[in-house]
């Protein structure tokens, strides 16, 4: 089972930050690399994991492979890649509204028809949201599948940034699951919302509570098999 | 993958008669074996501090102990000027700080939140398997606190904990207020997943972004509103007023490298965990900021700390391929049905008991030989993904675990065919910061919530209720703070004057400054920078960044 150590030895690569030369070792992440190269600060970081958005850059290769852009915590260093921090400001967005529809989406953000269908935010997204298509269903008023397309979105802004109308896709991709959101009824919830105890709830925690620690977690221990007291 | 082919053969060979097994039983004697033998709590890498309220009591990991007794970034001779004068200084940009902020909104108070990062980076944003909230038939918020309780070993504050249980189902309606999707059954009720140590299903989900689903509404929610966000300003020091009294604080903005002040009447500490401190070397889930720099300004202050020394070391992190190694891989997918497998692709735990036993099960697999080691050295046990695809059909994964599909996939591994190698990874801190059931902390103008607190998960927190804890308790604090709000007080430094006395007469002194601020891999720290007064005719500093266009990522399309 034991690897050949020596054989597995990772490769060092070359990459270039904001024009400065790093060594780096194959498979590892842009961030990781800068960590070692002592320049952490040079790339804005976040989670480290991929999902809050705060390490986008833009790359491109010394030998004119496609570069684009990318999240440079999940982004492995290849040779002769070149980094340039690329940072997004987030967006304070209109409030959503109950029942949305595209005449309500319109008013809110008149610039989703100038999509001039260039697909650049599809291209710049991270997550591989098919943005584009997404602008398209906003503008027939498609919202449960917008909400779906924007289910993994980590609003780092990169469509937003690269679109060259303005046409806001993240931000309009959050109004409509929120506006989604909030008009869902919820029966489970509204029942939650009589305050009053009943007499067994109370001595459900009369029953958990009034006793000391020892006893008490015999007690837990036998009322979560049926949640009832035994 | 090729270098586990003998053992990844075995797993292929083993799952058509694993199927319909039984997960292996523990009694709970063997599982409090299990966990004190092997628990990486309770191997002993800890020691006593010599200072602060928790002198010569509890024992604290060695990292968080050396950070207690470090002494402050702040200058010696820095006298605070007030900078910012606010009512409410909310310090951290999690779910809890920015919950606080949105139960502040309509209060006429006003409120600054500082965080070190960018609002929302942080753990919240992490989260992936759900948030618990006893709203199922079978369920009760007796039996959320029962499930919970028996989870942290009868350790928990039975107050808090009660206040989380009984205040899930509100707070659930609180965040689909603000347009938070949870995932429904067909017919629009929710569906719940269970958690290991639920014993009926609880866990609310957004597939498996579910931290990502909640912050992302809080964060839009609050950008929206009147709070003033200070982004880049890391707390490094708390104010008093010279009796006691918490009265502010002192940021450093990591930008510009300055020093900034800031009066509040009331300040709110709400910066989270420590998995960055990375414990006994253990990778981390966490986000960069996560150095418990919470728990370091708080005790300054004279407030003690509860479980110091318990933390949580998530059973499945990543431990393949090495740029993903310490990442989470949420525990829904044991709920869905992988199972956990040794070299030879045998169960050796029931996956769904509470994550102390589990952890300590993979760590004893693997120290007893029975484990997979990598390339690089790294070990672990195989999480058996591609089961659910055969179980629960195909295109399962991809549909209920987008976020797993994605991340390694960039690393050419297919869950839906290929087993994950896995290893604990520290997660969260289950101790922390003592508060009252009104998020009060031991000192006056002091109030804490989410995970920098300690007391309501006891020694084990479940599954799902970290996210409940910052919604619960982030909107319990804001209701504290209104009530309670106290009169501005004089902007000192006392306290930190007091503890440097007190850590002066340390026999050994750490050489380092606490809070850590940033994880030490990342060889980032704290710098102050003077700013240069401009001279008559004085040029731009010859090595100021000169500004570029970054180049059109689309020129080679």
């Amino acid at each position: 089972m034991k690897p050949d150590s020596e054989s597995m030895e990772p490769k060092t690569v070359e990459i270039t930050v904001a024009g400065k030369a790093i060594q780096a070792r194959e498979g590892e992440t842009i961030i990781h690399a800068l960590w070692q190269a002592g320049r952490g600060h040079d790339i804005q970081t976040g989670c480290v994991g991929g999902v809050c958005g705060a390490c986008t850059v833009t790359l491109r290769f010394k030998d004119g492979r496609r570069g684009g852009t990318d999240l440079a915590c999940l982004r492995p260093v290849e040779e002769g890649m070149e980094v340039f921090p690329f940072p997004v400001d987030a967006l304070a967005s209109p409030p959503p509204v109950s029942d949305p529809d595209e005449d309500k989406l319109r008013a809110e953000f008149p610039t989703v028809d100038r999509c001039t269908k260039c697909d650049n935010c599809t291209i710049a997204c991270p997550m591989g949201i098919p943005v584009m298509d997404s602008v398209l269903r906003m503008q027939k008023g498609q919202l449960e599948a917008v909400a779906e397309d924007f289910t993994t979105c980590i609003h780092c802004g990169l469509c937003r940034a690269v679109c060259e109308d303005k046409v806001l896709p993240h931000t309009m991709g959050i109004w409509v699951r929120r506006s989604l959101g909030l008009s869902v009824d919820h029966p489970a919830l509204d029942q939650t919302r009589e305050a009053t105890m009943s007499d067994q709830e109370e001595q459900e925690w009369e029953h958990l509570l009034n006793c000391d620690d020892q006893e008490r977690l015999q007690r837990a221990k036998a009322f979560r098999k049926e949640g009832i007291i035994a | 993958m090729d270098w586990a082919k003998i053992s990844l053969d075995k797993v292929k060979d083993t799952r058509k008669e694993r199927v319909d097994q039984t997960a292996p039983s523990i009694s709970d004697d063997e599982a409090q074996n299990l966990i004190k033998e092997y628990h990486p709590d309770y191997v002993g890498n800890e020691r006593r501090i010599h200072v602060g309220p928790n002198a010569d009591s509890d024992p604290f990991p060695m990292e968080l102990a050396d950070l207690l007794e470090s002494d402050s970034p702040v200058p010696k001779n820095f006298e605070p000027t007030v900078d910012i004068e606010t009512d409410v200084l909310i310090l951290g940009g999690g779910g809890a700080g920015v919950t606080a902020a949105l139960g502040l909104a309509d209060s006429g108070l006003t409120v600054h939140l500082a965080t070190k990062l960018r609002l929302g980076d942080a753990n919240t944003v992490m989260a992936e398997g759900g948030i618990q909230a006893a709203l199922g038939a079978d369920d009760s918020t007796r039996r959320h606190f029962a499930d919970s309780y028996v989870g942290g070993h009868g350790k928990n504050d039975t107050g808090l904990l009660r206040h989380l249980c009984e205040e899930g189902p509100a707070g659930i309606r609180w965040l689909t207020r603000l347009g938070t999707l949870f995932d429904q059954n067909d017919d629009g009720t929710f569906r719940f997943r269970s958690g290991g140590g639920t014993s009926t299903p609880r866990v609310l989900a957004c597939r498996d972004y579910t931290g990502l689903e909640i912050m992302r509404v809080l964060k839009n929610a609050v950008m929206s509103g009147k709070t003033q966000l200070l982004e880049h300003d890391a707390a490094v020091e708390l104010t008093d007023d010279g009796k006691d009294r918490v009265t502010g604080a002192v940021l450093w903005n990591t930008q510009t490298g300055k020093l900034v002040t800031v009066s509040a009447r009331a300040v709110i500490l709400a910066t989270g965990g420590s998995g960055q401190l990375r414990l006994q070397g253990y990778p981390t889930s966490n986000h960069l900021g996560a150095t418990g720099d919470g728990l370091i300004l708080a005790y300054r202050q004279g407030c003690s700390l509860v479980f110091p020394g318990s933390h949580q070391y998530h059973p499945s992190g990543s431990s393949y391929p090495e740029a993903l190694v310490g990442q989470l891989v949420t525990e829904s997918i044991r709920s869905a049905g992988a199972q956990i497998l040794n070299v030879n692709g045998e169960r050796f735990i029931d996956e769904m008991t509470f994550r102390d036993v589990v952890a300590a099960a993979i760590i004893r697999e693997v120290v007893e030989g029975r484990g997979i080691e990598t390339p690089t050295g790294r070990r672990g046990v195989w999480l058996d993904t591609p089961l659910i695809e055969q179980t629960k059909g195909k295109g399962t994964l991809t549909h209920q675990f987008p976020g797993l599909i994605h991340r390694f996939k960039r690393y050419g591994i297919d869950p839906t065919t290929q087993p994950l190698l896995i290893y604990p990874t520290l997660h969260y801190q289950n101790g922390g910061v003592r508060i009252d059931t009104e998020c009060r902390t031991e000192r006056a103008g002091l109030w804490a919530a989410g995970e920098v607190t300690g007391g309501v998960h006891g020694t084990n927190r479940l599954m799902g209720n970290s996210l409940l804890d910052i919604i619960v308790f982030g909107r319990r604090v804001s209701e504290s703070v209104r009530q309670n709000v106290p009169e501005r007080g004089a902007v000192t430094l006392t306290r930190l004057k007091r503890y440097r006395d007190e850590l002066s007469g340390l026999p050994h002194k750490p050489e380092t400054t606490a809070p850590q601020l940033y994880p030490r891999v990342s060889g980032m720290k704290f710098e102050l920078k003077e700013i240069p007064k401009p001279g008559p005719g004085a040029e731009a500093s010859p090595d100021a960044v000169k500004s570029f266009e970054p180049p059109d990522p689309f020129a080679s399309r």
